[in-house]
């Protein structure tokens, strides 16, 4: 995209990056720091954020390859030739092996491949209800922020209304609205039910941002209030947007697990980890690693998110770096 | 002070309405009358009788005040499966048990997760800080349910210290069979409290006033005492509002697992049988809950932080 003179000369009054530039040595030209590369730096010096980078990479990865692309129709890209849901009476309950890593369930269902599947649908849900939430909060928060006013006013109020509701009754009922339990409406139950705090995130930061000069210059350049939006406040946001993804994550999979766990969730033969976990339940002092497998996932996952999150903040808004 | 309670309580007012017609509207969107879910075709007459006795014929928003005068004078109307009880006996008989667990889980809370965040922060980056936030981090990440299931097998099952079996029914039996299930709801915000007060406790000791304090000779036990708790306990007062949302959340995965018969059970069983007036009653029951405990939660705050009062209504 071609940049307008004007953006650029309101780009230049962008306050310069707090940080030290590298030390340039002698001979090479000057190393342009840019803010991502400057955070990319700052993020790789948290070993437990990268760390967890690296365990949630492989989490996601072990997901998605074992079983294959299954619950996306027409897609079959799958190493081990094992179809997750499928029954076979004579492999019940067998202890792990070579061929069944995390041995088998009570209808013969090779659980390797069964987390696996789990993981999909959800860290599928995770990230698809988290989007969601970061769009109708970015919506709704930048919306209000962007406004102000009474409009403002009265959308917070609104939002204030709505915070703090327990989001459990709130998504089983928007479950039950759409009728069927299945991917997507589980997104949407989720989203339905928390995506408040993102908007007050986004509204915060939008304001906070009206305020400074260079927003000020570009509209007193004549930039249009769409302009202003979405060339100078949101990209702003971006980054505290995905730190508050990260944040959002963990309770948005924890939310899943709860709901398939009490049985208003995920439905038989299709898994999630929380389904996958209270089938578990009930074989506990027999096969106690069964729960334990799914449930350790979540934890590793959640952790992992918590940990990224925290990178993130000290990387994308040194600031807020305390002592 | 009392311009500003009065503020905040008639503001809940329009809340409460609001949450009210939410609900309302979001459970008016449910497909399918619940009378005609059996196989038996019930006459017309009968139909429109039943109709008129659920207020089912008259127009949405006389429905809606019909609700709201309904949850004020405490009638929220028949169960739709158990004909000869009301939303509000169940509610009666199964609530108080959920406030009970919530309660202990609540002090659980408040006696083991503030006093450690206390001592992690007086002693940061010792042992005993690292092993704090390790096991809060675990408390954070663990789903409940699974600590919940280890519980019961260990504490229950392998060794009979706690047993689970049987709920006290009375609102004031406690035993020692309580003690398991509230620990296991009390858990997060346990972590949630110990981080909680540790963060903001070392943030406040950063503070100047905290350094004029030392500079000008106070005792460091008097200073922690009459300074930092003051001003780092606020936070945990406003944190609280949200937990209870969550502990609310939370009943509901708990007590299936414990099978302790309170609301939160008896709404999963209420949506597996499509009892919808028992589902509209609890979760506007829950929500009120909820947003009396945020008003509260804020008129404390207004006590405690005399900023708040002017710019906050």
């Amino acid at each position: 995209m071609a940049v307008n003179p004007r953006e650029a000369q309101t780009a230049t009054l962008q306050p310069p990056p707090t940080t030290v530039p590298l030390p340039e040595t002698a001979g090479e030209p000057v190393r342009q720091t840019s803010l991502w590369r400057d955070a990319l730096r700052r993020y790789m010096r948290n070993k437990a954020a990268v760390g967890s980078a690296i365990m949630f990479v492989i989490i996601v990865l072990y997901c998605f390859l074992i079983p294959g692309f299954w619950f996306v129709p027409g897609i079959w890209t799958t190493l081990f030739d094992i179809d997750p849901n499928d029954v076979n009476f004579a492999d019940v309950r067998l202890p792990p092996s070579l061929e069944h890593p995390f041995g088998t369930d009570q209808f013969g269902r090779d659980l390797f491949t069964r987390v696996a599947a789990g993981g999909q649908i959800s860290i599928g849900i995770g990230f698809a209800a988290t989007i969601a939430i970061l769009v109708v909060g970015v919506a709704y928060g930048s919306i209000a922020g962007f406004v102000g006013g009474r409009t403002d006013n009265a959308m917070m109020r609104f939002l204030d209304a709505l915070y703090g509701l327990p989001y459990l009754p709130f998504a089983i009922i928007a479950l039950a609205i759409v009728g069927t339990v299945n991917f997507w409406t589980m997104v949407i139950a989720l989203t339905i039910a928390s995506w408040f705090t993102a908007a007050r995130i986004v509204r915060g930061q939008v304001i906070t941002l009206k305020q400074n000069d260079y927003v000020r210059a570009a509209h007193a350049v004549g930039a249009r209030w769409y302009r202003v939006l979405t060339r100078h406040l949101l990209p702003n946001t971006l980054g505290i947007l995905i730190i508050a993804m990260f944040l959002e994550l963990p309770t948005v999979i924890l939310g899943e697990a709860f709901l398939s766990f009490i049985g208003l969730g995920i439905n038989p033969p299709d898994a999630s980890w929380g389904s996958l976990a209270s089938e578990a339940r009930e074989a506990y002092r027999t096969h106690p690693a069964d729960l334990w497998i799914p449930c350790l996932f979540i934890a590793a996952l959640v952790l992992c998110a918590n940990f990224i999150a925290d990178g993130l903040r000290d990387a994308l808004d040194p600031r807020t770096k305390e002592g | 002070m009392a311009a500003f309670i009065i503020r905040r309580v008639v503001w809940t007012i329009p809340v409460i309405l609001l949450v009210i017609l939410m609900i309302f509207l979001m459970m008016r969107q449910i497909e399918g009358n619940p009378f005609r879910r059996t196989e038996r075709a019930v006459p017309p007459q009968v139909q429109a009788n039943l109709e008129r006795k659920f207020n089912l014929d008259k127009p949405v928003w006389q429905q809606y005040l019909l609700y709201v005068k309904g949850v004020f004078t405490l009638d929220l109307g028949p169960s739709l499966i158990l004909r000869d009880r009301s939303v509000m006996d169940i509610i009666k008989e199964h609530f108080p048990r959920s406030v009970k667990l919530g309660v202990l889980a609540f002090l659980w809370a408040i006696v083991f997760g503030i006093p450690a965040g206390i001592l992690a922060a007086l002693r940061p980056n010792t042992l005993y800080d690292y092993s704090l936030m390790f096991f809060s981090s675990i408390g954070f990440a663990l789903p409940s349910f699974f600590i919940a299931t280890l519980l019961i097998y260990y504490f229950a099952l392998k060794v009979n210290v706690f047993p689970t079996n049987g709920w006290p029914l009375g609102f004031w039996d406690i035993d020692s069979k309580v003690i398991l299930p509230s620990f296991a709801l009390g858990l997060f915000p346990m972590a949630y409290f110990a981080r909680l007060v540790r963060g903001t406790m070392l943030e406040t000791m950063q503070q100047d006033y905290v350094r004029t304090a030392r500079a000008k000779g106070l005792r460091w036990k008097s200073i922690v005492t009459r300074h930092v708790f003051r001003n780092s306990l606020i936070p945990v007062v406003t944190a609280t509002a949200p937990l209870f949302g969550l502990i609310i959340t939370g009943t509901f995965v708990i007590e299936v697992i414990f099978s302790i018969p309170g609301i939160g059970r008896y709404f999963v069983a209420s949506v597996s049988n499509r009892d919808y007036s028992v589902v509209m009653g609890i979760t506007v029951l829950t929500s009120i809950v909820v947003i009396i405990a945020n008003l509260i939660v804020d008129i404390t705050y207004g006590f405690l932080d005399p900023r708040t009062r002017t710019t906050k209504a």
